[in-house]
């Protein structure tokens, strides 16, 4: 394969960019039409441990699967060549959007229409939470560890402190069971 | 008017490295961010969501070139950007090198184990959050309860039996259904 230059990435990136409305899990069939059936960069091993690999790290999924992707075409400068081209059309829209966004609201239906908009959102939360659920929720203890969050969450609890704790708890999990393996 | 900045790259940064679980994750950090500083109000908030979702791109990432915006302008969207992406371009492209190893490493099994009931609970508290603050109009009072809001949200709730999980069917019948409220008022 010839070599991927800084520019190649930032190309194919630009249009999943452009292209990625509604979401960060529409990246998968976007990444295998664009990445796999069009240049045959990747292959579907590796895009399905991309995805399994981002859901384990801090950040927006779709961005850390450029990440992943654009380092393994050229390295560093492939991983920001991702991320450049993949945030460029949302920032540029949202720029946009958000400078005009005094007149938009003067519109005489607009404020109905985020209204219903708004609104869906909770369907929506709802939707990405299914998503989540059977693989979070497996247990017991992690049936009680959501009510408890949720409890503190409402409390507003920093989430930052409630991600911490998780992370320190999880590991003094795995201590424990270290530990417990070792005496038996 | 600089440690504006460096505040805005810093909370950013923060949302980066302590979001687990995607968009609607982040969106504790940005209430307290609302409650913290005036840089922008619970409702803009609330549009702000929207409008992630009728435009590209993933909605962490609108989010914080939103918020830096309304904060600072053109700049401040891109400090915010950049500050949310960075701890991602750093530990991305290192967990790269190891990353069979790293997805299964037993910490980091164990770790999840946890963080994934923390990424849930999380996102129902703003699912409630918004159920409060749009349908019952931030009251426990009956008599201000927004029901034509709360038959859009148990409509819209029926289609998800029906329909696929893409988003923006939702929010395109639900603004066309706002609409509709408009004109026949």
């Amino acid at each position: 394969m010839k070599k991927i230059s800084f520019f190649d990435v930032f190309k194919v990136f630009l249009k999943i960019g452009i292209i990625l409305l509604g979401g960060g899990y529409v990246i998968i069939p976007i990444m295998k039409s664009e990445l796999i059936e069009k240049r045959n960069w990747l292959n579907e091993d590796e895009l399905c441990d991309y995805y399994c690999v981002s859901q384990c790290l801090p950040g927006i999924i779709a961005a850390n699967m450029s990440i992943l992707v654009g380092y393994k075409l050229a390295k560093i400068k492939g991983a920001l060549a991702a991320i450049i081209g993949m945030s460029f059309s949302p920032f540029v829209s949202i720029v946009i959007i958000a400078h005009l966004l005094n007149k938009i609201l003067a519109i005489p239906f607009i404020e109905s229409l985020f209204w219903g908009v708004n609104l869906s959102v909770i369907v929506l939360i709802y939707l990405a939470l299914k998503e989540m659920w059977s693989k979070s929720i497996v247990d017991l203890f992690s049936a009680f560890w959501f009510v408890f969050i949720l409890i503190l969450a409402i409390l507003k609890v920093n989430p930052a402190y409630l991600i911490i704790g998780s992370i320190f708890l999880g590991v003094i999990f795995q201590i424990v069971k270290d530990k417990r393996g070792n005496n038996a | 008017m600089h440690s504006t900045y460096f505040l805005l790259f810093f909370e950013f940064l923060k949302v980066g490295l302590f979001t687990y679980g995607g968009g609607y994750a982040s969106l504790p950090f940005l209430y307290l961010m609302a409650d913290t500083y005036n840089w922008f109000s619970h409702e803009q908030l609330v549009q702000l969501i929207a409008i992630s979702g009728i435009t590209p791109g993933p909605i962490g990432l609108n989010m914080a070139t939103f918020a830096g915006y309304q904060t600072l302008g053109l700049l401040g969207a891109f400090i915010s950007s950049f500050g949310l992406i960075l701890p991602m371009i750093i530990i991305t492209s290192q967990v790269f090198r190891l990353y069979r190893k790293f997805s299964e490493n037993k910490y980091v099994k164990s770790i999840l184990y946890v963080l994934r009931p923390t990424s849930c609970a999380l996102i129902t508290s703003v699912g409630a959050k918004l159920f409060y603050n749009l349908i019952l109009n931030s009251k426990l009072d009956f008599s201000k309860v927004d029901y034509l809001g709360f038959a859009l949200v148990v409509f819209l709730f029926l289609l998800t039996f029906k329909l696929k999980r893409d988003p923006i069917i939702y929010m395109a019948i639900a603004g066309i259904f706002g609409v509709c409220v408009y004109f026949l008022k």
